[in-house]
């Protein structure tokens, strides 16, 4: 079995516990000061990206679909979060769950047209659709500040950094299990048969164009909501949520993580996260050359461990066992 | 009398200005057993192409249980009841045998768009399911990994697929090729056998002329781009224009 | 419009398309041979760039000498990049999948892009132009700028010299039954790893050479291979993958297209190069020349 779906017991069992220490983690954390916060901050950032990778590794992983402009439907929920707080003064409680929708919307506009090109084609169709979305961002000055984004958007007062942090670990629990649920269902055995063999799907009856469309739309809106939540983080949206290479995030996350298992692009976004914060606590040039890192870091997963960390894991464990 | 269950009519197809069939028209009547042959490069691979959708012909009609056909999609093709197995394997290699089985059936009740229960959580499927592998001698490969399957088990699993559908006909593409002799035989008669028991309607591509002439009950030449005979097999293997275009270089 | 603005401004278009081109047929020409789509070209590009920068401050001067020995010596140095790009990176995965593929040289785009930023820094570079191309020309009574004149006579040039290339010489016929049946090459004893790595290295040089003529026309910063790159890749979608021809025509154009769409448009003609690459996708995802894959 190649898909990582199916949690064991011990697989149970590790989930809890990670899950408690999450939970508890920012109990400890705030009472280290300035640093705790800092971290508190750096762990709700975690949490978010992960969601977001784990939104993009639906069509990614699960549905073989490569897609260069995930990051759209991301920067659509931040915007839509920062333009309703801000021009039109919605709560909190309204303004997020908006963000999955609007993303979703906009998942379905450009996914009808994406999902009837395959391979490539695909991709790229992707990568013109997100630019152009990216594009109309940056120039519509007067709507969405261009380059300069929104910033200043209201926090509720009750949500301070910690219950922040534990409203977005919410969240993401019942995100992974919902997408849990969806890649084990009927509907996500149909996704993964078209990612196995585009072809020979439409010749067991599978309408492929359909449930693609329906996966893009499904991973647009997880995107749209993990934009929404890291823009009020942030208290901004800024243009590079819509940009290419924010695009590329999640994929690098999924690649190092490992594609076909639900957990793997979500470690791999922690990980790459807090390598990054970890290089720029050793030296502070470190972050200047983090480009160069991750770059590195890619082609060594790309050439030898293309299966990501997961992968690895597996590998090690299986000849041990064996 | 006559119930054409398919019926080819005055189908042209060209690639890039080669001709590939001209003007071919032929029916297959519900419940039969029949063989298409030619040489190679006849385009036999071709019509399976143009009758499940996955071609669109240039000219002609292809009329399946009444309703022409040309046009449509191949998913849809495949709801009117139309299976096909392929020539070289095809099927879902990193899922397991069973998996390949499940989306069939799932597909066939049009279940899909299920998200919530876990995918094997219906026994009726998951019987349906053991039942046909079973009747392709899979049953106790059902958690293999298919793509790690023998040559000739993936064949069966392919063909297995197809009968997942539950077709009103069924099109096989070769379906002993690459198998040892003995392989052949076992695969034969279990497509024997499959067609005595389920009454599906069966067309299936065969190089293997013992094959051909001990199974089918009409077998079709296909040759220069046209159909060139049709008939039993003692009236086809005594027809000189097959002996002269066919057998006679291959033999 | 007075004709006068229209024939300036097509000028300025037309070398615009000219520059585009000549970067984006090696973008175009490398994947219709090692059916890469390589990211890092635009990066590449732009070392050249930089590399023309830090050349022409050694070469002193504004000589026209100084700005050829630029041209001569850059593009082949490109080459040698990408000479041992391909040997020690690209090669290991011409078989993999298109994943795969992409993400190495993605990997690429961010080493190359921090690796100009630590050798040359942030700040915006140009190449002095020679004083033979700082001015301008005469031409039917106005007064153009001759360095867009110049790329308008070195573009053709180039298109020429690749149509020669491709359709006049025994490499050439290699590399074009490489485009078209990628699978038989091998049969015919041809040694394809050698077409490769020679496609992959005329296509650097291109890139190359496109940054050098950039560093002398405009200012030079970190952004211009991204920016570059998508430009290039609405070229080659609406040319068709593998088509240099089509290269040609798509670099024309975006280049003219985004000249005159500045005038009703202003800001919003950069929105431009996208849009027209998912309509030509939507519609005719193989573009004008390819052909359609099967």
């Amino acid at each position: 079995m190649n898909d990582q779906t199916y949690p064991s017991r011990s697989g149970w069992i590790a989930g809890i516990i990670v899950t408690v220490i999450l939970f508890v983690l920012p109990v400890f954390l705030g009472n280290l000061g300035k640093t705790g916060e800092y971290w508190i901050w750096v762990s709700t950032e975690m949490i978010i990206m992960a969601l977001f990778a784990m939104s993009l590794n639906l069509i990614l992983g699960f549905g073989g679909m490569v897609s260069f402009g995930h990051a759209a439907f991301f920067g659509v929920g931040a915007y839509t979060v920062a333009l309703l707080m801000k021009k039109a003064d919605f709560p909190l409680y309204l303004a997020l769950p908006a963000a999955p929708m609007v993303a979703a919307v906009t998942a379905a506009f450009i996914g009808w047209f994406c999902v009837r090109l395959s391979g490539l084609y695909f991709s790229i169709l992707t990568l013109a659709f997100g630019q152009l979305l990216f594009m109309i961002v940056f120039q519509w000055y007067t709507f969405t500040g261009g380059d300069d984004g929104l910033h200043g958007v209201p926090r509720p007062e009750i949500l301070g950094p910690i219950n922040y942090y534990w409203l977005c670990l919410i969240i993401f629990m019942v995100c992974f299990l919902v997408i849990r649920m969806i890649v084990n269902s009927s509907f996500g055995l149909t996704i993964k048969t078209i990612r196995e063999n585009l072809d020979r799907a439409k010749f067991v009856g599978i309408n492929v164009r359909r449930y693609q469309l329906l996966n893009f739309v499904i991973a647009g809106a997880f995107a749209g909501l993990s934009g929404g939540m890291l823009c009020e983080l942030n208290r901004f949206a800024q243009t590079e949520f819509l940009h290419w290479s924010k695009s590329a995030e999640p994929i690098l996350a999924s690649l190092v993580g490992g594609m076909y298992s639900l957990a793997g692009p979500a470690i791999g976004s922690s990980v790459l996260i807090f390598l990054k914060i970890f290089l720029q606590q050793v030296h502070r040039s470190m972050v200047e050359i983090w480009a160069i890192f991750l770059g590195v870091l890619l082609l060594i997963v790309v050439l030898f461990a293309p299966q990501g960390l997961v992968g690895l894991y597996q590998n090690i464990f299986h000849k041990s066992r064996s | 009398m006559s119930d054409p269950i398919l019926s080819i009519q005055n189908l042209s197809k060209s690639f890039e200005g080669n001709q590939v069939f001209n003007d071919i028209s032929f029916s297959v009547e519900r419940g039969e057993l029949s063989a298409i042959i030619g040489p190679n490069g006849a385009g036999k691979t071709t019509l399976f192409n143009l009758i499940t959708g996955a071609l669109v012909p240039d000219q002609g009609k292809v009329i399946f249980e009444g309703q022409d056909i040309v046009g449509m999609e191949p998913f849809d093709i495949v709801r009117l009841g139309m299976a096909r197995a392929f020539q070289r394997t095809n099927i879902f290699p990193k899922m397991t045998v069973l998996e390949n089985i499940v989306i069939t059936i799932i597909t066939r009740l049009n279940t899909n768009l299920r998200f919530v229960r876990h995918w094997n959580s219906s026994k009726e499927i998951k019987k349906r399911a053991f039942e046909i592998l079973e009747s392709v001698g899979l049953a106790d490969k059902a958690s293999h990994q298919s793509g790690t399957l023998a040559h000739g088990n993936q064949k069966r699993l392919d063909i297995g697929v197809a009968l997942a559908l539950e077709p009103k006909l069924l099109l096989l593409d070769e379906p002993v090729a690459g198998m040892s002799p003995e392989e052949r035989w076992e695969t034969v008669d279990l497509v024997k056998d499959l067609w005595n028991q389920m009454k599906i309607t069966m067309v299936y591509i065969e190089h293997d002329m013992d094959i051909v002439f001990g199974i089918s009950q009409i077998v079709r030449v296909l040759c220069y781009k046209t159909l060139l005979a049709e008939g039993p097999p003692d009236e086809i293997s005594a027809n000189h224009q097959v002996i002269e275009a066919y057998l006679g270089e291959e033999v | 419009m007075t004709w006068q603005l229209f024939v300036f401004m097509m000028i300025n278009g037309l070398s615009q398309g000219m520059l585009l081109f000549i970067i984006a047929s090696g973008l175009s020409l490398v994947f219709g041979v090692l059916r890469v789509i390589n990211f890092a070209h635009g990066s590449i590009y732009m070392i050249g760039a930089f590399l023309a920068y830090s050349l022409s401050t050694i070469l002193s001067g504004q000589s026209l000498i100084g700005f050829l020995i630029l041209l001569m010596v850059v593009p082949p140095v490109i080459a040698i990049l990408g000479l041992a790009l391909e040997v020690t990176l690209f090669r290991r995965v011409y078989r993999e999948e298109h994943l795969l593929q992409l993400l190495l040289t993605y990997a690429l785009v961010l080493i190359l892009d921090d690796l100009v930023r630590v050798i040359w820094g942030g700040e915006p570079r140009s190449v002095a132009r020679p004083e033979l191309l700082a001015g301008s020309v005469d031409i039917f009574g106005m007064a153009l700028p001759s360095y867009n004149v110049f790329i308008l006579v070195v573009g053709p040039m180039i298109a020429i010299g690749l149509w020669l290339l491709l359709y006049r010489t025994r490499t050439g016929n290699i590399i074009r039954a490489a485009v078209s049946f990628p699978d038989t090459l091998g049969a015919l004893g041809v040694n394809v790893s050698w077409v490769m790595t020679s496609t992959f290295m005329l296509g650097c040089w291109l890139a190359g050479f496109g940054g050098v003529l950039t560093a002398g026309l405009s200012n030079i910063d970190l952004g211009i291979g991204m920016q570059t790159i998508i430009e290039c890749f609405a070229v080659v979608v609406i040319g068709g993958l593998g088509s240099v021809g089509g290269a040609l025509l798509g670099s024309l154009i975006i280049g003219t297209g985004l000249t005159f769409f500045q005038l009703p448009f202003g800001r919003w003609a950069l929105v431009f190069p996208y849009a027209l690459m998912a309509l030509v996708l939507i519609i005719r995802p193989w573009g004008f020349f390819g052909k359609p894959e099967r």
